[in-house]
């Protein structure tokens, strides 16, 4: 059942107290939290106000209705995932809100300039660690926090990457503070996931409710594939005309595969998997039923440890015994290139802001969040005395696994982490609890609108000499009351995010 | 005076059941460098697979197979003629000045240039709290501590074969003071790097028609980078120096980046693999 809205008269001036808003009647505002919709006197703010507006004309049964729609889409189009650590291991939707966010032009372009200017500098970073070093020569970084990284591949060092490029794809996770400032938490750069749900909330708020999009000019985010595409062409290797690019995936259990498979079909280019590769004189080919084809461009969804069995871990099942000397010899790129994850590192983030001077000679246009880094004896004093006030995050995992955050753990917790902290303080870095801005949230349990933090995704592909940013992003919502980890991973959902033209 | 080498390399795998598929990378063609050249490579599998030529993620030469149909037994034959030049271990300059050559080893930029022979690996990681290790006496020379340390992890360790394994960790070697070439080489490359001198695991063969002591299969010893000097090569197996009997394969942190032999096979059941390694020389 396909339900439209139609234009609706515009009003003018719109309070909390003259409209009937009935599906944001119990919405309950909690005054320290920075609210995207409603400003501090508890207006709406103007770029919401037409969206509040026409969501107001209807009921929350009309809105459960559609909800519960969205939800069946996309159960039937098989966009789910998997959490890893649950015992009961089973498909899940990525839940989904049907009440958009909006980010205003002025607002978008300080974080599409900001995540341009990171990802360079992580490339140019990346670049130097793998040959002459100079950011650890000049003392800008400490050569420990590379060299100690479990992602640094020795193996990489003076190989030069088709197009010098190293993060093709970052993923950069993003926060407004209750100071009303973008912050940015932490850059993914190894095989950032999530693009897929972008467009795939798009697609399913577009059939929900088509007619709100008559009222906003919004930007599209189906053109990620197409640049994606022209980017990954754009770095291959010497030599080749019209290159062949695949997408190359762990298999159907891996928790993104849904994703893996809509990038290939979106693409227009073959999924595989290490199977159907082989490597023949330090070329890689695919099988199909007409014999060897070629491949020039690989697009990994595969770990480092696991993309080639006889140069890494010899127990990968995964990967293509002799990937590792195509790519060496410069026949083959990968993407994102192995020995990234070495910048992702959490402890490498907090040196974000003197990366980007050295290399760019620029102010960051995204702040950093403060950060301690237990591995130096002082910090390490105030991080143990602070626990309460601070989030304790493992450097080295990704997806919010082995996060405390300090002022919701019990005594006992308390003593625990500290003595995980104790015990390898390399380990860990603390930052202060950032207060995570909210969005009105449909939440089941209570068929209300209720408060809820957010973040934003922002996933940016650098290319030869050009760059592309998704005009959008993965907003994700903690789902559960008071929680601040947003990752899926962490049973969290996600909204359709809106960049306005004008 | 140069030698003319002849090395052979043979093994022979075979398997209970069937194997269905399986990768092999040899890590074993001598290196071209100024002593070792005019390298000629003959390479032969007992089942007709394409032998490939290419090389591993630190640049040296390998040899990939893939058979492409299913076996039980594949033989491996790998025959490798070359010059080696006459080496003098002790051909290096004199007048080295000793105090710029400590502070050197001390200075950011050699650390960040060396960095990959300083840290230590799970394979070279000393114990913590172990007792009477070996100790530079800055009032040496390098190049005399290096000697010293030879010495000592030659006296430190008896050669007895079958008693570790090529993960056997320093801590065990340490403690039952027994090991083999890896062994003796993986615990002079933790002492010397705690020293501050980088130091490469370096794989090869060795020409044990003069007595020496080595493997029936590959040699394993250390090069040291001695500032005004360069790389210079130590086996502390037989307590010499490197020279004209020792030819190298490639170099690493350990053992792990220069196995030689790197498989993945898809079986189960037992399996048994013989190697032999046959070097002949002939002044010329």
């Amino acid at each position: 059942m396909f339900i439209a809205f139609y234009h609706v008269p515009f009003i003018k001036t719109i309070s909390m107290a003259n409209i009937e808003n009935q599906i944001f009647s119990s919405y309950q505002r909690n005054p320290d939290l920075y609210d995207e919709i409603y400003d501090k006197e508890g207006k709406v703010k103007e770029i919401y106000q037409k969206l509040f507006e026409i969501y107001g004309e209807h009921t929350i049964s009309d809105y459960v209705n559609l909800n519960s729609k969205a939800k069946s889409s996309f159960f039937n189009q098989g966009i789910t995932f998997q959490v890893y650590g649950d015992s009961n291991v089973q498909e899940k939707i990525f839940p989904f809100d049907l009440f958009p966010r909006i980010i205003d032009h002025k607002e978008w372009d300080i974080i599409e300039r900001g995540s341009i200017q990171r990802s360079k500098a992580l490339n140019l970073f990346l670049w130097d660690i793998y040959h002459d070093k100079k950011i650890l020569k000049d003392k800008i970084v400490p050569i420990d926090l590379i060299t100690s990284s479990a992602n640094y591949l020795d193996q990489m060092n003076g190989i030069n990457p088709p197009g010098g490029i190293y993060n093709h794809i970052s993923g950069i996770d993003i926060i407004k503070h209750n100071d009303g400032k973008y912050y940015v938490l932490e850059d993914n750069i190894r095989c950032p996931s999530g693009v897929s749900y972008v467009i795939c909330n798009r697609t399913a708020l577009k059939k929900a409710l088509f007619g709100v999009f008559n009222h906003y000019q919004t930007y599209s985010v189906t053109n990620y594939a197409e640049n994606l595409l022209e980017l990954l062409e754009s770095v291959k290797p010497k030599g080749v005309d019209v290159p062949n690019v695949v997408v190359i995936t762990p298999g159907m259990y891996n928790s993104a595969f849904y994703e893996h498979s809509y990038l290939a079909k979106t693409m227009g280019v073959e999924l595989v998997e290490g199977r159907d590769l082989f490597v023949e004189n330090d070329f890689v080919y695919m099988k199909t039923i007409k014999g060897p084809e070629k491949v020039d461009v690989i697009y990994r969804r595969i770990d480092d440890q696991f993309i080639d069995p006889l140069e890494f871990r010899p127990d990968s099942a995964l990967g293509v015994p002799g990937l590792f000397a195509a790519y060496k010899k410069g026949n083959v790129t990968l993407a994102n290139a192995p020995g990234t994850g070495v910048a992702d590192d959490k402890a490498v983030y907090t040196y974000m802001p003197q990366i980007i001077k050295y290399y760019l000679d620029e102010e960051p246009i995204l702040n950093n969040v403060h950060t301690y880094h237990c591995s130096r004896p002082d910090e390490l004093k105030y991080v143990l005395e602070h626990i309460h006030e601070l989030v304790i995050k493992p450097v080295d995992e990704a997806g919010g696994y082995g996060i405390s955050i300090g002022n919701k753990l019990t005594k006992a917790e308390i003593e625990k982490v500290k003595a995980e902290i104790k015990e390898n303080p390399r380990k860990y870095v603390a930052q202060p609890i950032m207060s995570l801005s909210v969005h009105p949230t449909y939440i089941d349990e209570t068929e209300s609108f209720e408060q809820r933090h957010v973040d934003l995704r922002t996933y940016t592909v650098l290319g030869k000499d050009k760059e592309f940013v998704l005009k959008g992003g993965l907003t994700r919502v903690a789902l559960k009351r008071g929680n601040l980890i947003v990752n899926s991973s962490q049973g969290g959902g996600s909204k359709d995010t809106w960049v306005l033209k004008k | 005076m140069p030698n003319q080498y002849n090395i052979t390399y043979r093994t022979e795998n075979t398997y209970e059941n069937w194997v269905n598929d399986a990768y092999w990378q040899f890590l074993i063609i001598p290196m071209e460098n100024n002593t070792q050249h005019h390298i000629d490579v003959e390479f032969s599998n007992s089942l007709f697979a394409v032998n490939e030529y290419s090389i591993n993620g630190y640049g040296f030469r390998t040899i990939r197979v893939h058979p492409k149909k299913k076996f039980k037994k594949i033989n491996f034959e790998a025959q490798f003629s070359f010059i080696k030049d006459h080496i003098d271990p002790f051909n290096f300059p004199l007048d080295i000045n000793e105090a710029l050559a400590y502070k050197e080893i001390n200075e950011l930029t050699f650390k960040i240039n060396f960095e990959a022979f300083l840290r230590s690996t799970p394979l070279t990681k000393l114990p913590n709290n172990v007792d009477s290790i070996f100790e530079f006496n800055l009032s040496n020379t390098i190049f005399e501590n290096l000697q010293e340390l030879n010495k000592w992890t030659f006296n430190h360790l008896q050669f007895k074969t079958g008693v570790t394994q090529v993960d056997t960790k320093l801590t065990d070697i340490i403690s039952a003071k027994q090991g083999v070439c890896q062994d003796f080489t993986h615990l002079f490359c933790a002492i010397a790097r705690q020293n501050g001198i980088p130091t490469r695991y370096v794989s090869g063969y060795i020409n044990q028609e003069h007595g020496l002591l080595g493997d029936s299969q590959m040699h394993a010893w250390a090069e040291c980078y001695i500032p005004q000097v360069g790389w210079k090569g130590f086996d502390p197996t037989n307590n010499i120096l490197a020279n004209t009997n020792h030819i190298k394969v490639c170099h690493g942190k350990d053992y792990n980046d220069c196995s030689p032999l790197r498989g993945i096979i898809y079986s189960h059941g037992r399996n048994k693999t013989t190697h032999t390694v046959k070097v002949q020389s002939q002044e010329q």
